[in-house]
């Protein structure tokens, strides 16, 4: 038993250790490794072929995906593209970076030889006459796209609930919501159902399911990776962003994806640094590997409202990223709180507008009426979900004469000033760090029907998005429910265009945190043979 | 004027259910240089959403039992939205994005998309060359 003489932080620190070894009693589990660079090897040596690697992949995915439901399209090419694969080795031919490597990819971003639905009915069967950039890139790199993930209705939800075909459960607990809106993305990761995935972030989208699901999630900054071919929802905070089991897989993947596109005005014409490149190998590491790196906690994020098991997390993240030579001290971010109404009203706005494209003219489901206006809103009311109805007559609301002043004016006056505060935290610390989520994955249905108390999961999130920073979440530890343990993620926000530093960070973070291995139980056992 | 009493009907309901949350934004609220009672906002008062207005606004045609459902959820969180109107952001230039970087705007070049044939096939009803839509009259 625990003395009661033992000061709170000790007791903190003691559970968060204890709960990262508790999954695996006899072995501590290696770190991760990437499998983009290990399979990578293994065709080159020609130990594996691109075949095998990709039938191995393709039947976890059957065996898992009843379970899950993290897909709504597998494609049926690809061993096909394995084969091609198989056979540039063969001949010698140069390999793209990502040759080989299977992609998950969130079917709000365009494929052209797959349906993309963004999860809603409006657009059922809905294929596009292109790619988007994002995904011609990464088939460029010769990575192989094994299907579209499920996802909230035109990314507009926190569990993946909302999507107009299927329910997608977590990994760690069928019971439980994977998060959202990229939750098939991060299941399918967490699942190893694929190497690496595609989502997309406008208010948290894909580190809050990345926490949830024990995987990495890297949001970029604003701008760092083209849009064109991603469906929009809000403009103004919407990014593609990347999900691994390691954290060298999101930075290859970022790599690949990233850069100035002509058909987004809004990429950056930043030069692309190669994010991975510079990672040193756990074996040599010194001791204190972030020595001198200054680390603000933000204080709001650790306060009353947020579960105290994911306060414990982040505390023991904190402490060892101390270990590893970090100074970690408080920061306030004086505007957090305003940050989420602000959010709200700005992306329901902006969905308001960018959504009234599904009128059932020119693509997507339309409905039979004699009169034109009948046709729009039919066709409209047939294929548009409950929440998406919801968030696109709050906007109508907010964007009505006479109201823009007191409601989108307003929030994007607040909007700079998140970014003022984040501003000064950066630069005073070099990164900043906080949960991902309020808490740990919860039960399916739990939140369905109260939208406010769903809002409130964003918290920890949507300021980035209104700032434009850069994000990575990765796993820090569990917390326990009644059965078994669930993944939490650290949130690491860095100022503009430096994920290269994130990522750093976040692989030395990985590559010590000792006694902790984030694949779920589903998969463990046919993964350790 | 108007807007007072429209503002008092905006100020975040504090009610037992929504703490959690907003115990983070009373704090914090505390400790921004509020001016209270410094509003923006025009002559014309904020009214409740009218869903059904809305909805015809939005193009969506909800049924009854929708509007039942919906109007309460939307004004809770319209009613929510509120909050922002009691922060003093008047000399707060507004952000209209993030603004990494400036824009990247490319030449107003036309330029011809290759895959026509599979844009025009999503149209759910075509006839070589139009799009075809129900009448559209002028029917007051």
């Amino acid at each position: 038993m625990l003395s009661s003489v033992q000061t709170p932080r000790l007791l903190r620190f003691q559970s968060f250790s204890l709960k990262c070894l508790h999954t695996h009693p006899t072995t501590a589990p290696p770190p991760p490794h990437s499998q983009i660079l290990t399979i990578r090897k293994s065709l080159l040596s020609r130990e594996i072929s691109a075949v095998d690697l990709a039938g191995t992949f393709l039947n976890r995915l059957r065996n898992t995906e009843p379970h899950l439901k993290s897909f709504l399209y597998v494609s049926d090419v690809v061993l096909k593209e394995a084969e091609e694969i198989d056979r540039k080795i063969a001949e010698n031919e140069e390999l793209g970076p990502l040759a080989g490597v299977l992609v998950g990819v969130k079917d709000n971003i365009c494929t052209s030889d797959m349906p993309s639905t963004a999860g809603s009915k409006i657009l059922e069967n809905y294929r596009p006459p292109f790619d988007a950039t994002a995904v011609g890139k990464m088939k460029k790199c010769g990575a192989i796209v094994i299907g579209k993930t499920n996802m909230d209705e035109f990314g507009m939800g926190s569990t993946t609930e909302g999507s107009g075909y299927q329910v997608t459960a977590n990994p760690w607990d069928l019971s439980r919501v994977p998060g959202g809106s990229s939750g098939g993305s991060a299941a399918a990761v967490s699942a190893r159902q694929c190497m690496v995935s595609l989502g997309s972030d406008t208010g948290g989208s894909v580190r809050q399911p990345a926490s949830f699901c024990g995987v990495v999630g890297l949001k970029p900054t604003y701008g760092r990776v083209s849009r064109y071919g991603l469906v929009a929802y809000a403009s103004s905070l919407d990014v593609i962003g990347c999900f691994g089991s390691s954290v060298a897989d999101a930075g290859i993947l970022l790599h690949a994806i990233s850069g100035h596109d002509k058909f987004d005005a809004t990429s950056s014409k930043k030069e692309v640094p190669d994010f991975a490149s510079q990672f040193t190998a756990r074996d040599h590491l010194d001791s204190k590997p972030l020595k001198g790196l200054r680390v603000g906690l933000i204080r709001e994020t650790i306060e009353d409202g947020v579960d105290p098991d994911i306060i414990s997390s982040i505390r023991g993240a904190a402490s060892h990223l101390e270990e590893l030579g970090c100074t970690v001290t408080e920061v306030s971010l004086p505007s957090f709180s305003l940050g989420l109404p602000a959010y709200y009203i700005l992306a329901s706005s902006e969905s308001s507008s960018n959504l009234s494209r599904y009128d059932g003219i020119r693509y997507g489901k339309q409905v039979f009426a004699d009169e034109l206006n009948s046709l729009y809103g039919e066709s409209r009311a047939g294929g548009l979900g409950s929440e998406v109805k919801m968030r696109i007559l709050m906007g109508t609301y907010a964007l009505s004469a006479g109201y823009y002043d007191a409601y989108y004016k307003r929030a994007q006056q607040v909007r700079t000033l998140v970014r003022e505060s984040f501003r000064a935290a950066l630069d005073e610390n070099d990164i900043l760090i906080s949960p991902a989520a309020p808490s740990a994955a919860y039960k399916i249905g739990e939140k369905k029907n109260d939208p406010l108390s769903m809002y409130a999961g964003d918290i920890m999130t949507v300021n980035v998005n209104l700032a434009g920073l850069p994000a990575l979440v990765l796993p820090c530890g569990f917390v326990d429910s009644s059965s078994v343990a669930l993944p939490v993620g650290v949130q690491m926000i860095s100022a503009a265009f430096e994920e290269e530093k994130l990522l750093k960070v976040g692989h030395i973070f990985e590559q010590t945190l000792h006694g902790c291995s984030f694949i779920p139980p589903l998969v463990a056992d046919e993964l350790a043979c | 004027m108007g807007s007072i009493s429209a503002l008092h009907y905006l100020k975040p309901t504090r009610t037992a259910n929504g703490t959690s949350l907003f115990n983070f934004s009373k704090n914090r609220i505390s400790q921004l240089p509020v001016a209270f009672r410094s509003y923006t906002v025009k002559s014309s008062v904020l009214e409740t959403p009218d869903v059904p207005r809305l909805a015809e606004t939005a193009r969506i045609s909800l049924n009854s039992q929708e509007i039942e459902e919906f109007a309460p959820k939307i004004r809770q969180v319209i009613d929510w939205f509120g909050q922002l109107q009691a922060v003093d952001l008047q000399s707060i230039e507004p952000a209209i994005r993030a603004d990494t970087e400036g824009d990247n705007l490319r030449g107003d070049v036309p330029e011809k998309f290759e895959n026509r044939e599979e844009l025009i096939s999503a149209v759910p009803s075509f006839e070589n060359p139009y799009i075809k839509v129900p009448k559209v009259l002028n029917k007051e």
